[in-house]
């Protein structure tokens, strides 16, 4: 036996407009629960590109001119392989800070092409044994020929990882209150739905409807309102991001820029976003049928 | 077509509605079952829809066994069973005639099958000029007649039919019942709870009488009962 898809489609928008108000609810609580966890999840991307040359516990940046000859390059390892306060630290060449700068400038086609590797200094990252003598030993090499510059923020680094972690929690945390009750507001839609159809449920069983066929109305009546919160989401997400990326370019928030994201990481976040919605929406309903609908 | 093989059920600790039931009815056989409220008609009929389970014992209907019947089997089981109701059980904001197509779509049958399917059995209850009502617009025994519309559309082996009657005023009573009479004389097998005492009287078929949960009398051509008053 096959279920119709006219019969689905007509029984699960009478349902959906029956309930109009509550389905509204549910929608809109979703919406803001899954804009929320994307937002969050964009702010993670943008401070991990933000922050992606300090990982590791970097805390001393020396960036090589590009066209450093490579015993002046020799010169500034040897300094370092002799330094008592150096822990660690590794060369990043040419080729490879190029890798680099193409996947944070991902963003700016622009850049990208009017840069080539050969303009591209190479850098010493430097991991001390006390992150406090960054600016001692930094001063070191800040005359150095062919050193073009250092760099050692690792304070304010370290502070604006926490604070991110911090506010992303938080952010995380309130998106799952409000998930769960936005799953719970579709369990409730559904089950008054399954109450003020309880005649055509007792008829349909009574008839001989596959339990199949009475559910799915309900349970795609849950999936159809995740979708339109999700996507509602998804919109807005899109909007919060083109406007961040207007009031950089706009204003030139330079310090703002580092955070930008690329579309490959919206595209994933608002791919999770739908699937999110989705999985509430249909979840809801699910345990609505299956608490309410006894067939 | 129907066999009832040593059935108990209580739906509470200690309070049977039936204790060790065993009754058979052949196919074709028209059947009243009759007993004062409580008695258990409506439990073996329910039993007999696979609404409930028996707690032992077993149930045969149509070549099934219900009480192992595993779920999902009991919607297809369902569709070669006709049943009505006394409060008729209509979708009230369907026409008469959606209300008998619901039956067919909500099984799936093709469109085309319910616009041929549905005229012809409106005109057999005699309805087919009342098609576009909705069911408040009706009598009570017009209304009882769209459910029996329903219940048959499927041509099923067997009707129950749990007093069908009890809302009907005398004339739409007897009209219900010559047509319950003539699904019968199409080889149906109708099963009849009902507290109508004139009418079990006078159509002098098989009765079966129930008290508390046990069977008290299985007579061919019976009456309803000796001096038994009922409301």
């Amino acid at each position: 036996m096959a279920i119709s898809l006219e019969y689905v489609v007509k029984e699960t928008s009478g349902n959906l407009w029956r309930n109009r108000l509550m389905s509204l609810a549910a929608i809109l609580t979703i919406s803001v629960s899954l804009a929320l966890a994307g937002a969050s999840l964009l702010l993670k991307q943008g401070v991990s590109t933000a922050t992606s040359q300090w990982k590791g516990g970097v805390q001393l940046l020396i960036f090589m001119q590009p066209n450093a000859t490579s015993s002046q390059t020799k010169a500034v390892s040897n300094q370092l392989n002799s330094l008592p306060e150096i822990k660690s630290y590794f060369y990043m060449d040419q080729s490879r800070s190029y890798q680099e700068f193409k996947q944070l400038m991902a963003n700016s086609p622009d850049l990208l092409k009017s840069v080539t590797e050969s303009q591209i200094p190479p850098s010493f990252r430097v991991v001390l044994k006390n992150p406090n003598d960054a600016p001692s030993v930094g001063s070191l090499f800040q005359q150095q020929i062919g050193v073009k510059d250092v760099n050692f923020n690792r304070g304010a680094i370290n502070t604006m990882l926490h604070v991110t972690s911090i506010v992303q929690f938080v952010i995380v945390a309130l998106a799952a209150v409000l998930l769960v009750s936005a799953s719970v507001l579709i369990l409730n839609v559904i089950r008054v739905a399954i109450f003020s159809r309880r005649r055509e449920v007792a008829v349909m069983k009574l008839v001989g409807a596959t339990n199949w066929f009475i559910r799915i109305p309900f349970m795609l009546e849950g999936m159809v309102q995740g979708l339109v919160g999700a996507i509602v989401a998804a919109a807005a997400v899109i909007g919060i991001q083109s406007l961040f990326e207007y009031v950089v370019s706009h204003f030139q928030v330079t310090v703002l820029s580092n955070f930008l994201v690329s579309s490959h990481d919206v595209f994933m976040t608002e791919l999770f976003v739908v699937f999110m919605g989705i999985i509430v929406g249909t979840a809801g309903s699910a345990f609505a049928v299956r608490r309410y609908l006894e067939v | 077509m129907i066999k009832v093989d040593r059935v108990c059920k209580r739906y509470k600790e200690d309070e049977y509605a039936l204790i060790d039931c065993s009754l058979e009815i052949d196919r074709g056989e028209f059947v009243f079952v009759v007993g004062a409220s409580g008695s258990g008609k409506s439990t073996l009929l329910r039993l007999l829809l696979r609404e409930e389970r028996p707690d032992s014992g077993q149930v045969w209907v149509a070549g099934k066994e219900l009480a192992s019947m595993p779920g999902w089997k009991v919607p297809f089981f369902r569709r070669n069973i006709g049943a009505i109701f006394q409060d008729f059980r209509l979708l009230p904001n369907k026409t008469v005639f959606d209300n008998v197509a619901f039956a067919l779509e909500v099984i799936g049958k093709s469109k085309r099958h319910i616009s041929t399917q549905v005229p012809q059995m409106l005109e057999l209850v005699g309805l087919h000029d009342k098609q576009d009502r909705l069911p408040d617009e009706l009598s009570g025994g017009e209304q009882q007649r769209v459910a029996i519309a329903r219940a048959f559309i499927n041509r099923p082996l067997i009707l129950l039919a749990d007093e069908p009657t009890g809302n009907l005023d005398p004339e739409n009573s007897w009209s219900v019942m010559g047509l319950l009479e003539r699904i019968n004389r199409t080889g149906t097998t109708v099963l009849m709870a009902t507290h109508d005492v004139g009418i079990v009287d006078s159509m002098r078929r098989r009765v079966i009488e129930l008290d508390h949960g046990q069977i008290k009398r299985d007579q061919t051509r019976g009456v309803y009962g000796l001096g038994q008053q009922t409301s």
